[in-house]
């Protein structure tokens, strides 16, 4: 019991790191493969402002902006090559431009800060749910990942604009014929998924901690959950990250680490070769 | 009518990768009008209407709708200036709501319950179905429902591709009876139709298309009436 | 209106690969030779230095790499992001065969070899049959590239874990490591760039410049596209893995890092993009520019990686075909369309 709750927050985390990245590929058809730097973005500079005494509250907030500044500007920027392409092409450009970008970061980082990381105490005794005793700060970032997803899923379903970035992912040429510029808001889009990348790396700090080495793992988590849940679908994310939360943690504990992280992708391959749309996508 | 004129389309051509599909064509609508635009398939009717909304991009020619020009603008923004386009393929957001498809047409702005409540006076059925997911309901519906949506930015100018693709003659029909019900509201409406004799039947003028350039234009009844467009379309030796 | 032409230098293989068909046998392999000459001669200007040499070897390995992913990507559109794993079960496998069931290295590398092979055999089969868009070909194979890795770091009894493995056995010249060891990879990589050519000239060759360009035109007018793919990710991974099983020998030490994503498969996207994927030379050119940047770039090793990273977006964002198809085009338009 105690390991299916620590799975639910575990896979409230994945589901927070995926759902950003599965937005913008329904919006815009590309993927990001820098998502996971755009996570560590956050994580480091929280950590270089909490070190030079600034409030917790406000160095996190700085991160995750600061994120969500960087991946505006790479959509203003990088993608702009790509969505002059359609299709096949444009996802593969998308591909081989963000993975350039991630090592660009990622060696500016690791270079510069290799030792930094960000670390969110939750201090206080562990609180009973469903009496299983779970840490505060595990507590906090599931409390996190759930406000914030939350959040989003309301945005999108109740509000104007959240309406009408789900009608670009349903069918872009509708939307424009209703007056709505998809290159507008698949910019906002792609800023929220840096701000919610940056949420992700909040969370995971609250549960362990967040270096600058970690953004290729992120990145990988966030696309296994996004292949498992379906490409393009924020309900998908939010399945497949509880589901996927709830058998790593099972794993973990009953089988090993290694063999874990191999479970996880054989469920991406798995969904690949049997599904590809995924658990709730979209039809191929 | 000697109205306004709402929309002018001057020598224009378009065309998908390196061919051309249309070219030379020059037409307009007067307020208050319907004009048809017939033709046999692959003609070049869509071909049209997309260039002049936007979604094809112009090789020449100038579009002109009231006093902006069209050309070279972006289909959501052509949208926002009144022209309202219900594509053949109707593009509806199949995973949403009657009534979410219905208030994204109203898109930027605040869906207007005066005008949805229209627009369900119009299709009861829409009515019936307001929380149906669009893409469980029938070809007939999902006409209606894209009409609908096409009405709530309050367009000035109804552009409709085939707007009978797929549906039964009765219901054909009953398209038509509501176009003839928005036309006696003041809208002008442009429709691109095969099916002449419903088209005809319903417009003030037409133009024939063939090949991508226009053959012929005058007003419906003379058109009717004309030996070539009877026997091409209307199976009339 | 948008493009939907795959983003890499792929159709100027088309136009070098015209040119070739009405060019004499000595012409169109001329390239081969001149590219075999001139580096059969560097080991003769560095030989003093044993850590030059070492050097050079990595370079040719990395061209053999390169080669195996020009076939699979440049002539078959198939994104297989696990060359790395690939050259890995070639080395693991040739070095656990060799180690613990003392197989002879003759008998051990083409066993891993043949594994190799039939792994990219089944990928491309797969991806053929469920009809996988490129980027999910992409995915999985990235996924199974993890996942070797993750067995490795695993499997400690069999694999060494994260402290890798040492070849306990004799590796003959290749093991050596002296000017014999590079004359054997130069002497691979020679007949991969010979194959090639070889494979650009004949039907295959034209079968893949068909389903490059138009996949369904091309399965619509008889070519069997999935016998094609599942060619070029056989001879291309068994090329990766023959390499990697060489490189285990050589080093007589390997570890999974040595054959992970990064180590493997972004230099030699990166180096056979630099020099225009889908060209036959393009492995050598940039496996030699590559080779020269890293040594340059030892002492800021973290900044490698972005490096790569900032050509790897100049490539794609603007300079797409690569080295060779442009200075191709600069020498013809030179000497005016000759």
């Amino acid at each position: 019991m105690a390991v299916v709750l620590d799975g639910i927050a575990y896979g409230l985390q994945l589901a927070l790191l995926a759902v950003g990245l599965t937005m913008i590929y329904g919006l815009g058809g590309v993927l990001n493969l820098a998502h996971g730097q755009f996570a560590v973005v956050t994580g480091i500079s929280a950590a270089l402002l909490l070190d030079r005494g600034l409030g917790l509250p406000a160095a996190l907030v700085i991160g995750v902006a600061l994120a969500a500044v960087l991946a505006l500007v790479t959509d203003a920027t990088l993608m702009r090559a790509v969505y002059r392409l359609a299709g096949e092409a444009r996802v593969l450009l998308s591909l081989l431009l963000t993975i350039g970008l991630a090592f660009v970061i990622d060696g500016l980082l690791i270079y510069n800060y290799p030792f930094t990381q960000l670390n969110v105490r939750v201090p206080g005794p562990a609180i009973p749910v469903l009496g299983v005793p779970m840490r505060r700060g595990s507590l906090a970032a599931s409390a996190l990942a759930l406000l914030a997803l939350v959040v989003l899923i309301a945005f999108l379903r109740y509000t104007r604009q959240g309406k009408a970035v789900r009608s670009i992912i349903e069918d872009e040429e509708g939307a424009r014929l209703c007056g709505i510029d998809p290159s507008r808001l698949r910019t906002a889009v792609f800023a929220l998924s840096g701000a919610l990348a940056g949420l992700a790396a909040v969370a995971k700090a609250m549960t362990s901690s967040i270096g600058a080495t970690e953004g290729t793992e992120l990145t990988i988590l966030a696309l296994i959950v996004t292949v498992v849940g379906g490409l393009g679908s924020v309900a998908g994310a939010l399945l497949a990250g509880l589901l996927l939360g709830i058998i790593y943690t099972l794993s973990q504990v009953y089988i090993g680490a290694y063999v874990t992280f191999i479970i996880l992708l054989l469920a991406a391959m798995v969904t690949i070769l049997i599904r590809p749309s995924g658990l709730l996508g979209h039809g191929a | 009518m000697g109205s306004v004129t709402v929309l002018t389309v001057d020598d224009l051509a378009a065309g998908y990768g390196d061919s051309i599909a249309v070219s030379g064509v020059s037409l307009h609508v007067d307020e208050g009008e319907a004009v048809a635009v017939i033709g046999s398939n692959g003609a070049g009717k869509t071909t049209l209407l997309r260039a002049i909304c936007g979604l094809l991009p112009t090789r020449s020619g100038v579009v002109t709708y009231g006093g902006d020009r069209l050309t070279g603008t972006p289909a959501h923004r052509i949208a926002r200036l009144g022209v309202a386009y219900v594509p053949a393929e109707r593009h509806l957001f199949g995973g949403m709501s009657v009534r979410e498809n219905l208030e994204l047409g109203a898109y930027p702005d605040k869906p207007d319950t005066g005008r949805m409540d229209m627009v369900f006076e119009l299709f009861p059925r829409l009515a019936d179905r307001s929380a149906q997911h669009a893409n469980t309901m029938s070809g007939g519906e999902q006409q209606m429902l894209a009409v609908g949506r096409a009405l709530m930015s309050r367009p000035r100018l109804l552009i409709l591709d085939e707007p009978t693709t797929g549906l039964a003659p009765v219901l054909a029909e009953e398209a038509y009876a509501s176009l003839e019900v928005l036309r006696g509201e003041g809208l002008t409406v442009l429709v691109a139709e095969q099916q002449v004799p419903l088209a005809l039947g319903f417009a003030d003028r037409g133009y024939v298309i063939e090949d991508g350039s226009i053959q012929l234009e005058g007003p419906a009844s003379r058109l009717h009436g004309n030996p070539d467009v009877r026997r091409a379309y209307l199976g009339i030796a | 209106m948008a493009s939907t032409e795959l983003p890499v230098g792929t159709a100027d293989a088309s136009t070098e690969v015209a040119a070739v068909h009405h060019v004499p046998l000595w012409r169109a392999y001329l390239p081969v030779i001149g590219a075999a000459v001139v580096l059969a001669v560097v080991p003769l200007v560095i030989r003093d230095s044993r850590y030059l040499l070492g050097i050079a070897v990595l370079g040719l390995a990395y061209a053999g790499y390169g080669v195996g992913f020009n076939i699979i990507f440049g002539n078959s559109n198939q994104l297989f992001l696990c060359l790395g794993a690939l050259a890995g079960v070639g080395a693991y496998g040739t070095t656990i065969l060799g180690n613990e069931a003392e197989l002879p290295m003759l008998v051990a590398i083409p066993a891993s070899v043949l594994v190799a092979a039939l792994l990219g055999a089944a990928f491309s089969w797969v991806s053929v049959r469920r009809q996988l868009d490129v980027i999910f070909v992409g995915i999985i194979t990235l996924t199974f590239s993890l996942m070797f890795l993750n067995l490795l770091l695993g499997q400690r009894e069999l694999t060494g874990g994260e402290t890798g493995t040492v070849v306990l056995y004799d590796a003959g010249i290749v093991g050596a490591r002296g000017l014999g060891a590079y004359y054997v990879f130069l002497g691979v990589l020679v007949a991969y760039l010979a194959l090639h050519r070889w494979l650009q000239r004949s039907h295959v060759g034209w079968a893949f410049r068909a389903l490059r360009d138009d996949e369904l035109a091309a399965e619509l007018s008889g070519i069997d596209v999935a016998r094609y793919k599942v060619l070029a990710g056989v001879i291309g991974s068994a090329m990766v893995g023959l390499i990697g099983a060489l490189y285990a020998n050589y080093e007589g030490f390997i570890s999974p890092t040595t054959f992970e994503l990064g180590n493997v498969d972004v230099p030699v996207l990166v180096l056979v993009a630099f020099g225009g994927i889908g060209t036959l030379l393009a492995p050598v050119v940039g496996s030699t520019v590559f080779t020269v940047v890293d040594e340059v770039l030892r002492p800021f090793s973290q900044l490698r990686i972005t490096v790569y990273g900032v050509i790897l977006l100049a490539l794609f964002l603007g300079f797409r075909r690569g080295v060779i198809p442009t200075v191709n085009d600069l020498v013809r338009r030179l000497l005016g369309r000759g």
